[in-house]
């Protein structure tokens, strides 16, 4: 793993639309008074009868979402991870159950927006969307990814679920291109240890694993960019070949990464054993983001201590 | 365009299949269906072309009555005479609550109330981008006006002034528990809707001629949306039903059936 820099994805998200919305009429981009947040205004400058403002109500836009989506056009509905999930949950589960084109793309997810709080905190937003049938649930770890994902949802006709970091990510990029249903090994040292994280939790697992790798322990990084459909494939070959895996999520551990993990290797007889990194079924609290995350458990610390139980 | 007494004729006959769907499915609401049904029926008579590419749609938002837009899309050939005895039983097409993947006539997936208005919202934006020059109806339940989405919706749907948009508001005072008004109180109805910023009409909606002249009336409106305010009796058609929350959601006995459709069928006699 070389050297990289920081970088925001969020900033990115108006960019990207703008310029596939230049490409594609069909684009329509809808916001609940966030767009400075989420980088969506951009869209509004550029197409502004293609971009619907709804103002604070995010079960209707959700609606309106498949509203556009029946008359075949693509809305990509962008807004803070706890809104979109959480809020509009039963109007996306009846787009869902339409198998509507609808996109959303999820911002502030777990702990990303710090100072806001508990109430603000997205940590059970991969449960609630992906036992939800039809929706595609993708996490990217890098601006590329982002970019790739967005594609994907384009191209891909139904509901697809985009979780994106607002902290920052490593800004790296992978030489294969991202697809639904497949996961990337970051990097192969070895099969002592497996680390699984999710596309929010990538500098994290990035920095615990630069410092495993220092410690001398030789593992693998994975990135899971599609949690749903997951890679099942990769993820039974590594629970069969290393002797542990720790699970990296910038969510609960209940239903999330870590529970999706558990619920292939469970069926997988010889299985590595499975520890998780995430909150632990409890609200958290404000501050900076870095000191929540800290305080909730992502820390590298934390992680090193977690792969040294599993591999004993 | 059909004239008033023949889109009565029709109107009967869906009521008649509305009976027969319920009674055969022994579930279903029969009085929101009831109520709605006439409106419906001119809708779909007057201003949807299942012929044409970019026609009107038509979201039962009020999800439950859609035994009466079974009725309706049966008599537009759209669902087979044997279809309609498999309602609300499994392997059928014909769900408890519309869904588009098994009937895509249905136009929106609806049955969890206060939706519906916004997916109207959202293909009228689309439409008026498009310059399409048909109309997006949303047809709400009275209870329904409780749901929070609803006026969220109705908001959205005066700031970007859908005068493509016709919301029709089926209003047969009597929801799940009793009179909605008591469970809820929604008046001033009308009134609210005026100072939200739609163009109002209130009308019998169980009288034919006074149904088609408003949506006539609802055709020439520019520059917001439109809101039918549809006073209907639930149950409408067959008498021991008629104002009777009872018949909010029920099975009928074989005898309640034989009464209901020897009345439809005296009703029928006395369209001249």
């Amino acid at each position: 793993m070389s050297e990289y820099e920081m970088v925001e994805m969020r900033k990115k998200i108006g960019e990207i639309l703008c310029e596939l919305g230049e490409k594609d009429q069909r684009i329509y981009v809808l916001d609940s008074d966030l767009a400075k947040s989420t980088t969506s205004i951009q869209f509004k400058d550029k197409f502004p009868n293609r971009f619907i403002e709804t103002g604070i109500a995010e079960a209707s836009a959700m609606s309106i979402a498949s509203g556009i989506a029946s008359e075949g056009q693509i809305p990509f509905y962008v807004n803070f991870a706890m809104f979109v999930s959480g809020t509009a949950w039963t109007q996306l589960r009846q787009a869902a159950y339409a198998n509507l084109n609808v996109k959303m793309i999820a911002t502030h997810p777990g702990m990303d927006n710090g100072p806001d709080g508990a109430s603000h905190h997205a940590n059970e937003d991969i449960a609630l969307v992906r036992s939800i049938p039809n929706v595609k649930v993708l996490i990217p770890s890098n601006i590329k990814e982002l970019k790739e994902a967005i594609e994907i949802a384009i191209k891909y006709q139904g509901p697809v679920y985009i979780r994106c970091s607002r902290d920052v990510v490593p800004n790296v990029e992978f030489e294969n291109k991202a697809e639904i249903g497949k996961a990337t090994i970051v990097e192969d040292l070895g099969e002592e240890f497996a680390l699984i994280y999710e596309g929010t939790a990538a500098a994290i697992a990035y920095k615990s694993f630069q410092e495993l790798k220092d410690r001398g322990y030789k593992g693998k990084l994975i990135n899971i960019f599609s949690i749903k459909p997951i890679d099942i494939n990769l993820i039974n070959n590594i629970a069969s070949t290393v002797k542990g895996i720790v699970t990296i999520e910038n969510h609960s551990v209940l239903g999330g990464l870590g529970g999706t993990i558990a619920e292939i290797v469970a069926q997988n007889p010889k299985h590595a054993k499975l520890a998780y990194v995430g909150v632990s079924d409890v609200f958290t609290e404000s501050g900076k983001t870095s000191d929540v995350k800290a305080k909730y458990g992502l820390t590298v610390e934390n992680i090193i201590k977690k792969v040294e139980t599993v591999i004993k | 365009m059909k004239d008033i007494k023949s889109l009565e004729q029709l109107a009967n006959r869906n009521r008649r299949n509305i009976i027969q769907m319920i009674y055969n499915a022994k579930a279903g609401h029969p009085g929101g269906s009831l109520s709605v049904i006439d409106m419906l029926t001119a809708i779909y008579e007057i201003d949807v072309d299942f012929n044409s590419e970019k026609r009107s749609k038509v979201i039962l938002s009020k999800g439950h009555a859609v035994p009466a837009q079974y009725a309706v899309l049966h008599s537009k050939g759209k669902i087979k005479d044997e279809e309609l005895n498999s309602f609300r039983t499994v392997d059928s097409r014909l769900q408890g609550h519309p869904h588009t993947l098994d009937i895509p006539e249905t136009d929106a997936t609806t049955g969890l109330l206060g939706q519906g208005l916004s997916i109207a919202v959202g293909m009228a934006i689309v439409k008026k981008n498009n310059n399409e020059k048909n109309h997006v109806y949303a047809i709400l339940g009275d209870g329904e006006m409780q749901e929070g989405q609803i006026w969220e919706s109705l908001l959205q749907a005066a700031h970007y002034k859908l005068d493509n948009l016709i919301v029709v508001i089926d209003y047969n005072k009597l929801s799940s528990s009793g009179a909605v008004n008591e469970v809820i109180n929604l008046e001033p109805l009308t009134e609210k809707l005026r100072v939200f910023d739609f163009y109002t009409i209130e009308i019998d909606g169980n009288n034919m001629q006074e149904i088609v002249n408003a949506l006539n009336e609802a055709f020439t409106v520019k520059g917001k949306p439109i809101v039918i305010v549809s006073n209907t009796i639930k149950g409408k058609g067959v008498s021991f039903m008629e104002n009777n929350p009872k018949w909010h959601s029920g099975a009928l006995t074989e005898k309640e059936y034989e009464k209901a459709i020897e009345e439809l069928d005296k009703a029928k006699e006395e369209i001249i």
